[in-house]
């Protein structure tokens, strides 16, 4: 059964921006999305670099011909090491959603944001 | 076992033989204008790194213009039993050095012409290859549209000297023309001298030992430039063929193609695959020069790492010094019916009614093992 995490007050983690907290053994970032509040394990499914360390960013849709279609702006963490994207609301990577970082659930108690481990 | 050399050099004794099929002006220009050499010499740019004997095998010399064809004959398709040999022309190959793109067009148009006309007659193991000239990619599309529909003709043929890589939209009209009338775009070791940009990275090698063991750079640069530039999704039926670049780069640089492509692919987003799909999907290589490392099983990795079993075709590169015998050819067990044979057949679509022979020859084959 998940545990709960007391990580700050709402107002201390705002719009776009993370926290990466250290609960137990695991490193976790806390992310503000557009108002919403998700938690993904810091470690990248890929080689296990710091994975929430990296810029929150947009990426590129797949196009048919020369040109960029620029979308999902500040809804991916890239990987701080080697710049894979994963959707922050479901640790998703972007190019392959058989890919997945570890997340965990967030709920909004008493202007708290607490991560449920 | 059923052989198709996808590397065959029809030469001429001199590029006179042309004259006949150069129309208009381009045969004044031939007669009288410039030459890179006495008369028969043929017009082109010449790479700067000269082979020190020559870059034929010592033992064919031949005297005159019907010799090229008796000395292939008796001392190439016949005793290496060749059932489809597919002609690449020789200094045809050059006219991409040139920087008239309407000359270049029209040297290549003659070559094509005559080895229609002249060639192809003499023997029904020959096939052809359209040699275009890429400096001027839409006169190149106009031949490729020309020809496109003999059945006779298996392939569009350039350089891999060239000015720019491949990929680039510069040179699509090309492919498009390749798509429209089905044949493979495919790219020969050459024209690596005139226009074409220095084929070495980092500036030229003083001595042709070097160069020979640097000849495969372009083609690196040319697969990676069609993947990237998305030549295969913009034109889903392409084929290409890369003949006389070497092999064994083929897969660390799909490997590193591939570990970068997560990272970067925003950068190129028109790819929907990772990079070595396209490269096992669209391309296909030919095995002169194979490599020869002192332990076998060495190449049989990196031969497995490219698929070769469907990637890899046979190729002579008759008559030229660094010709492999095909008894030194050593493939992994149940390859060879493939290689030697059937992925030609299947790469090039104009041969696909000889396959039922090939099948039947790799079948008659294991009956006798």
């Amino acid at each position: 059964m998940a545990k709960k995490h007391v990580i700050c007050k709402t107002d201390e983690l705002p719009l776009g921006e993370r926290k990466i907290v250290t609960i137990g053994s695991r490193s976790i970032g806390v992310f503000n999305l557009k108002g919403e509040y998700f938690a993904m394990l810091n470690i990248c499914p890929h080689q296990g670099a710091p994975l929430c360390e990296g810029p929150i960013c947009g990426t590129n849709l797949t196009v048919d011909e020369y040109r960029y279609e620029y979308a999902h702006e500040d809804e991916l963490v890239r990987c701080s090491r080697h710049g894979w994207e994963f959707n922050i609301r479901d640790g998703t990577a972007f190019e392959d959603p058989k890919i997945k970082a570890k997340t965990y659930p967030v709920s909004v108690e008493d202007g708290q944001v607490v991560v449920h481990v | 076992m059923y052989i198709v050399d996808c590397d065959c050099h029809n030469d001429w004794h001199s590029a006179d033989v042309l004259l006949p099929y150069l129309e208009g002006w381009w045969r004044e220009c031939y007669l009288r204008g410039e030459h890179t050499g006495p008369r028969g010499a043929f017009p082109h740019g010449h790479r700067a790194w000269f082979h020190p004997e020559d870059f034929r095998r010592a033992d064919i010399k031949p005297t005159c213009e019907e010799e090229e064809y008796t000395l292939m004959r008796d001392k190439h398709l016949n005793p290496n039993n060749i059932d489809v040999a597919i002609l690449t022309g020789e200094e045809a190959l050059e006219t991409s050095t040139l920087a008239n793109p309407h000359y270049a067009m029209a040297l290549a148009k003659a070559n094509n012409d005559w080895m229609v006309n002249e060639w192809l007659p003499k023997d029904e193991r020959f096939y052809g290859s359209i040699i275009v000239a890429p400096q001027d990619p839409e006169l190149a599309a106009q031949e490729i549209r020309r020809l496109g529909d003999h059945p006779r003709l298996v392939q569009v043929l350039v350089s891999h000297g060239s000015t720019m890589p491949y990929g680039d939209p510069f040179y699509h009209p090309i492919y498009r023309a390749c798509e429209e009338v089905g044949l493979p775009f495919s790219i020969h070791l050459g024209g690596n001298g005139g226009i074409n940009t220095m084929p070495f990275a980092n500036g030229s090698p003083r001595y042709f030992t070097e160069a020979h063991a640097l000849f495969s750079q372009p083609a690196q640069t040319h697969l990676v430039s069609m993947i990237v530039n998305g030549v295969f999704e913009k034109f889903p039926t392409l084929k290409m063929v890369v003949i006389e670049c070497g092999v064994s780069w083929v897969p660390p640089l799909l490997w590193r193609l591939d570990a970068e492509w997560r990272a970067l692919r925003k950068e190129v987003p028109w790819l929907k695959h990772l990079p070595s799909e396209y490269c096992f999907e669209h391309v296909r290589f030919t095995t002169q020069p194979l490599e020869q490392p002192s332990k076998i099983e060495h190449l049989w990795a990196v031969l497995e790492a490219m698929q070769a079993k469907d990637t890899l075709m046979f190729a002579s590169d008759y008559p030229h010094w660094d010709q492999d015998e095909i008894s030194a050819i050593r493939l992994p067990e149940g390859w060879t019916p493939n290689v030697f044979g059937l992925n030609a057949l299947k790469v090039y679509k104009r041969l696909s009614h000889l396959i039922p022979a090939a099948e039947a020859a790799a079948t008659a084959n294991v009956g006798a093992v």
